[in-house]
């Protein structure tokens, strides 16, 4: 396997690395915020509450500069795929390309289609028509990551292809888009997206619940967030666990090496049901040199037996082994972080049940506030690192079992890839600090400055340009095509 | 999909050329907000035109996408630019400035790099067999080496004739972003007066570049030079004489002040010389490179993409319109610039 990784491929996987890193920051962002801020607009109609108005304006500019980061470095991406992986391209194109295609045309474009009427559209089409707008955003981002993850999960467990005249051609529509990866890692890439949202909104309530500022406002928003947490959290570590039995039939060297698990069996020839808490996997790859085990836990967990049989990494031949470092320390930060983000949950409604639930008395637990403002950035943390334990775990390949990561990467010297690299990261570092620094403008200038929801129909320039005036809440001209009109 | 893009972005691409040379921020401004709602949609074409070449055309994608990689990436990080200039203008006090130029400058930028990526490809493209990346220790031949790669070097896209296309390009674009802004802005606004003389200046140059190009394509395609002057030499200058006929209609709306239909006809034009530059490689996908048929995904696969497609087609041209029709009306400087 290392002997693969030459300079060129290294540079390509880091490049490729990179830009998938940086952009899943922001994409999962969008597709959990956009079912809470649609959640928010319905509390608003149902309630006429004008603080659900207010919370929902607040957070739609976040939205509005995540998605906008989360394009920029999406179409990076899609493009990347054909500078840094040219054949592969083109061999998974049939399955792979199709899919990405499918993407754009019913998700991407629908949620672009919608998306400008749910940020430019208050007061120009009707308070419905602008909730179907945000409801729409929601199910095509949903729309949109099922997608990305038929094609990422397609490379982990390819079924329903043949390998033919060089291309990956289909042979079951059904098993390729439902393939076995897929089935458990799209609920739980969602799932993540979900509270991930969830717990920025928590985090930013709770930090202007320790200012003091807009205190109230925010913590009718910190009630329900926790509460919904409560549900969340728990669920996903549910789906994690099975997704993990998942890979261990689907794809064993990805999680023997999630678990630095090299040795089928013991030397005196029992089952091996060590789980490591710590290993260091040696430079041969082929043992820890030094682990803290504790037995029978790795079968429990992916077995749910005392005693079962897990496939270790000396199953199959050291080319064909990917590296332990990543994938296992990536994948036990993911689960601590995962557990810790349950405890923030319980603990929050622990406190409502005692009755602590004001702003007031929240302020003297400021412990907990810090935590569920911390809270706010592990999601990241576990998203980036469930990702590259996927990812890496794969390795060597890059789908897996049937083409080699070097097979599929593109025609260019060290050089070349040196300079992609460097454009792409200060291309991304821009996009990434532009939008932090608009994020913490947005959120230092609080929520003071929203105009109530009558202003939308009723404000000063309503009336100065034909869009004005076609306001009133419908979308009903007051004039005949305006554009066309010889006269103008 | 490309032409939808080529249609729509040239517009709010050339607005903003348009708007390099803008005296003030309120002017930038305002161009930036007559576009909100919809630009976009019209980026948004873009990507679904990259995900449908990559559904249909894999192997051009990757390869082709590996030889133009600099001026594709060009021209997408401009577009990107671009693209955050519109969220961060709105938002930003003390870098509007920045923003602003960052939206003009990108502008400029993008149509450049996609003409040169264009005109790169009508050149066709060194290819081979076997693996693309050699010097890895213990490659071994596989099924994949039946797929001949890309196996030029990072330059091989650069001649005169692809910088060339890229001037074109730019020309295009702000003849298009001209006359979307006469339709735009309301006659007698200062916007509108100085696209007015923009719109008449850059139709002359347009008509010139188009004349260069075709000479020049003549000159040093054989593919293009034997089709053009083969048996149907006469159905060539038939078209020919009809994209003239657009260009004039376009150019007399415009001087009577009809500025919609005036876009409206310079959309047919560019539409036309699109069509007629398929037509022209036709059965090539990539000029003496990848004909359709060879470049074309495995026809199973096609058939499935086709049919989603063509369902999903006019659904997003549906919602497109109504975005379109939600935000439309003119504008005039002063008030976009207050209402956002």
């Amino acid at each position: 396997m290392l002997l693969e990784n030459t300079m060129p491929v290294l540079l390509s996987r880091l490049d490729f690395a990179w830009i998938t890193s940086m952009h899943i920051l922001w994409t999962p962002m969008t597709i959990g915020m956009s079912w809470l801020l649609f959640a928010l607009e319905m509390a608003w109609l149902k309630t006429g509450d004008e603080r659900w108005y207010k919370l929902n304006r607040f957070f739609e500019k976040i939205f509005i500069i995540n998605f906008g980061a989360g394009v920029a470095t999406g179409v990076t991406m899609e493009m990347a795929f054909g500078i840094l992986y040219g054949p592969f391209s083109q061999a998974v194109g049939p399955f792979f390309g199709n899919i990405l295609g499918f993407e754009t045309i019913t998700a991407f474009m629908y949620e672009a289609g919608f998306i400008g009427l749910m940020v430019f559209g208050w007061g120009k089409v009707s308070k419905g028509m602008h909730a179907f707008a945000t409801f729409n955003v929601g199910l095509s981002s949903t729309l949109s990551a099922m997608w990305i993850l038929v094609a990422n999960s397609w490379m982990q467990s390819p079924n329903g292809v043949v390998l033919k005249h060089g291309l990956f051609q289909v042979t079951n529509w059904w098993h390729a888009i439902l393939n076995d990866n897929f089935v458990w890692g799209f609920p739980h890439m969602w799932v993540a997206c979900l509270e991930l949202a969830l717990f920025v909104f928590a985090a930013v309530s709770s930090w202007f619940i320790l200012k003091n500022r807009n205190a109230d406002l925010f913590t009718k928003l910190l009630k329900p967030t926790l509460l919904a947490l409560l549900i969340v959290t728990p669920i996903q570590i549910f789906i994690g666990d099975t997704l993990g039995r998942d890979v261990a039939m689907t794809q064993p060297t990805s999680l023997a090496a999630m678990e630095g698990h090299y040795h089928t069996y013991l030397p005196n020839g029992k089952v091996n049901t060590g789980w490591h808490l710590i290993a260091f996997p040696n430079a041969k790859n082929d043992g820890n040199s030094f682990a803290i085990t504790i037995p029978h836990v790795l079968s429990l967990l992916e077995t749910h037996t005392w005693n079962g049989k897990v496939t270790g990494m000396d199953s199959f031949p050291a080319k064909d082994r990917p590296d332990v470092w990543v994938p296992f320390y990536a994948f036990r930060a993911m689960v601590a972080i995962g557990f810790f983000l349950f405890f923030v949950a319980l603990w929050g409604n622990w406190l409502r049940l005692r009755g602590q639930f004001n702003a007031q008395a929240l302020r003297k637990h400021p412990w907990f506030l810090r935590s569920v403002v911390f809270s706010g950035f592990l999601p990241y943390l576990a998203i980036w690192c469930g990702w590259w334990t996927r990812e890496i775990g794969r390795q060597p390949w890059v789908v897996y079992n049937l083409m080699r990561t070097y097979q599929g990467v593109s025609h260019m010297s060290v050089g070349q890839e040196i300079f992609w690299f460097t454009g792409y990261i200060v291309f991304e570092l821009v996009v990434w600090s532009g939008a932090w620094y608009f994020f913490s403008r947005v959120i230092r200038k609080g929520a003071d400055d929203i105009a109530p929801s009558e202003s939308l129909f009723h404000h000063p320039d309503a009336g100065e340009t034909d869009a004005g005036r076609a306001g009133g809440g419908f979308a009903k001209p007051t004039f005949a095509k305006p554009t066309m009109d010889k006269s103008r | 999909m490309f032409l939808l893009y080529i249609g729509l972005d040239g517009a709010d691409l050339g607005a903003g050329i348009f708007a390099l040379f803008s005296k003030d921020e309120e002017e930038r401004g305002a161009i930036m907000a007559s576009m909100a709602g919809f630009w976009d949609g019209n980026e948004t074409w873009l990507v679904v035109a990259g995900g449908v070449l990559f559904g249909a055309f894999p192997l051009v994608y990757g390869s082709a996408f590996n030889y133009l990689m600099i001026p594709l990436a060009v021209a997408l990080w401009a577009i990107i630019s671009r693209a955050i200039a519109f969220e961060f203008h709105v938002h930003a006090i003390g870098s509007k400035r920045f923003w602003g130029w960052m939206f003009a400058g990108g502008s400029l930028v993008a149509p450049f790099g996609a003409g040169v990526a264009l005109g790169a490809a009508l050149q066709g493209f060194p290819m081979a067999h076997g693996m693309a990346l050699e010097s890895v220790p213990g490659a071994h031949a596989s099924a994949f080496d039946a797929v001949p790669h890309f196996s030029g070097n990072a330059l091989s896209f650069l001649s005169p004739f692809s910088l060339w296309t890229g001037v074109g390009a730019v020309v295009a674009a702000s003849l298009a972003g001209g006359l979307y802004l006469c339709a735009r802005f309301l006659p007698g606004d200062p916007i509108h007066q100085r696209a007015k003389a923009w719109t008449s200046g850059f139709s002359l140059v347009a008509l010139a570049a188009i004349a260069v190009t075709l000479i020049w394509s003549y000159a040093i395609f054989p593919w293009a030079a034997a089709k053009w002057t083969g048996p149907d030499w006469w159905f060539w200058l038939a078209w020919l004489v009809i994209i003239l006929g657009f260009a004039y209609k376009s150019m007399m709306a415009h001087a009577e002040q009809r500025d919609f239909t005036a876009l409206l006809w310079g959309e047919g034009v560019v539409a036309q010389l699109w069509i007629a530059l398929w037509a022209t490689m036709y059965p090539y996908i990539v000029p003496e490179t990848w004909t359709i048929q060879s470049a074309a995904n495995p026809a199973n696969s096609l058939a499935v993409f086709t049919l989603f497609m063509t369902g999903f087609v006019p659904v997003m041209i549906l919602y497109n319109w109504y975005q379109i029709w939600v935000f439309r009306g003119r504008f005039t400087k002063k008030s976009v610039y207050g209402g956002h």
